[in-house]
């Protein structure tokens, strides 16, 4: 086995313009937050998004613009948060492609 | 799928085929496969063996779909602790290309039994951002990070 072990900003350097992301997680439980934080600030573009239910960390990149098509089932936070407001919104823009299959 | 109007709205998912064993009318979805897969876990070891304490979701599936799968983890721990329960391993290494310690990673989401409910100042200040568009600021600032 390999150690793997390396910093946030490395990780999300791995992640290219254009490439399909499945971020795991449910709504607002265990989104990689964090992540999708730093591929923002690292200004990522063109980025699809993939989920069941897409949570918070695809929200935040809808929002930032690194996000163009996202495929999903329901994308939304729940409760008081209501629906993913920077994916709702990157769609009423027509910045994002939502495809939805369920 | 069957009843959905999906089938037929989006050919370029939906396949109907004749099952060849029993002539049986089939739908077959086209499979997505995203370049990575990236898991916030509680535990994970050095080499990428993740374990999701909770509801995993389709986290096993998600990182089995991807190419790869980066882990973001709430503790880094030994092997001989995934070693001693091995069904409990959601991800096992060899799917995994990057492990990074991220506690507190999910905020202002949920990590079960980590923090268990929602930053509510922290949502908030995330939905105004996007709201008034000021998300650049707001990752700037680091709002919401421990």
């Amino acid at each position: 086995m390999v150690e793997k072990v390396m910093s946030m900003t490395s990780a999300a350097k791995l992640v290219k313009d254009g490439m399909m992301l499945a971020l795991g997680g449910n709504a607002l439980h265990r989104s990689p937050v964090a992540f999708s934080r730093e591929l923002a600030r690292q200004g990522r573009r063109g980025l699809a998004a993939v989920g069941a239910a897409p949570g918070l960390a695809t929200d935040l990149l809808c929002a930032a613009g690194a996000v163009d098509t996202v495929y999903f089932g329901f994308f939304g936070f729940e409760n008081e948060y209501g629906l993913a407001a920077g994916f709702r919104k990157g769609c009423q823009e027509g910045r994002i492609q939502a495809i939805e299959g369920s | 799928m069957w009843g959905s109007d999906l089938v037929a709205l989006r050919p370029e998912f939906y396949h109907v085929l004749e099952s060849p064993f029993t002539g049986e009318k089939t739908v077959c979805v086209r499979a997505l496969v995203p370049d990575y897969a990236v898991i916030h876990v509680q535990e994970c070891d050095v080499y990428g063996n993740a374990r999701i304490l909770g509801p995993s979701y389709q986290d096993a599936l998600l990182a089995r779909a991807a190419r790869k799968t980066i882990i973001t983890t709430e503790r880094l721990v030994g092997t001989y602790r995934l070693r001693e329960e091995p069904k409990l391993t959601a991800v096992p290494h060899f799917l995994v290309e990057a492990v990074v310690l991220a506690p507190g990673g999910a905020r202002p989401g949920i990590c079960y039994p980590e923090y268990q409910q929602v930053d509510d100042a922290g949502m908030k200040a995330y939905l105004r951002a996007v709201k008034d568009g000021t998300l650049e600021q707001y990752l700037a600032a680091g709002e919401g990070r421990e």
